[in-house]
């Protein structure tokens, strides 16, 4: 270093302002906390999941196998034998007048259906004044 | 995990130098808090970047530079020029009651105002940290010869810039 570079090297540079230190260390620790908490979060996961399929592992994996087998068998099964209901064509026009007559004849063996009283349907008819009264009398 | 201690050892020994590299190279002080700020928030959250690392001052100095850099970038060039009017009044320096190096120091602040923020980089990191250009090259990631080269086109024009007020002085 020459003369000048010393001269240059001397000179005091501005100090950190001291309020500086808690500010920066408080949101430093605010997300140390946060890395902390999901550390820990995800700790206690794993040691409930090791709790519950250490014990077992091999009736865990047999289980896990069982249901990988009946979701591939569904899933094969599925593909092979397409819907029925989407496969079926409409029924031709000649089987529509067939269907047709059928009922027909079906609706002359039957004979005319008797509707009950019940169902019969009331027809109002108006009556002369004294005919009323003589209701009403008897 | 980080341990709230350890956040604060490393403030203490490390808080000085990157704040005054950092005020130096963006010359705002609002700036340097804020990326002071990041850096120490980047190590509480991410413990394991301090894990495999043997030199801690060129490391933090190089996530320093990082941040400035990706500061400036951000900004663009409306705010590089106000950047460069706030290099003029914005002194890295201690105040002093001496009135010569009081102008001195002022000098200096806008010579280095005036260097490229590559230069001024190197020129800080060599003068008042005493790195050598191999730790400049480590903590920068350019390579040594660079970091030489910027030095003395730097220090040139620091001294063409301060030779009148220089001679003067001493």
């Amino acid at each position: 270093m020459n003369e000048f570079e010393q001269k240059l090297s001397r000179q005091p540079l501005r100090q950190v302002p001291a309020d500086w230190r808690a500010e920066i260390l408080a949101a430093a620790d605010v997300n140390r906390r946060e890395v902390v908490r999901a550390f820990t979060s995800a700790a206690t996961i794993r040691l409930r999941l090791r709790e519950i399929f250490w014990p077992a592992p091999t009736a865990w994996a047999g289980l896990a196998a069982v249901w990988i087998f009946i979701f591939a068998v569904n899933f094969s099964m599925r593909d092979t034998f397409p819907r029925i209901a989407e496969k079926s064509a409409p029924p031709s026009p000649k089987v529509m007048v067939e269907l047709k007559k059928q009922q027909l004849l079906f609706a002359e063996l039957m004979g005319p259906r008797e509707t009950p009283d019940a169902d019969r349907q009331k027809i109002f008819s108006p009556k002369p004044r004294s005919e009323r009264v003589e209701i009403l009398m008897t | 995990m980080p341990h709230a201690t350890e956040i604060e050892r490393l403030y203490d020994e490390h808080a000085q130098p990157l704040f005054a590299f950092l005020l130096n190279f963006t010359r705002d002080e609002a700036d340097t808090r804020d990326l002071l700020q990041e850096i120490f928030v980047k190590l509480a959250r991410e413990p394991e970047l301090l894990d495999d690392v043997r030199e801690e001052r060129a490391f933090l100095i190089r996530l320093a530079h990082n941040a400035a850099i990706d500061l400036i970038r951000r900004r663009g060039t409306r705010e590089r020029t106000k950047e460069n009017f706030a290099a003029e009044i914005i002194s890295p320096f201690a105040t002093t009651s001496d009135p010569d190096e009081k102008l001195f120091r002022e000098e200096l602040a806008v010579a280095l105002g005036e260097l490229p923020e590559e230069q001024r980089a190197v020129v800080h990191l060599k003068l008042w940290e005493g790195l050598t250009f191999e730790e400049i090259s480590t903590a920068l990631d350019i390579p040594a010869n660079t970091a030489a080269s910027r030095y003395r086109y730097g220090l040139d024009k620091l001294r063409g810039r301060l030779r009148p007020l220089y001679e003067e002085i001493k």
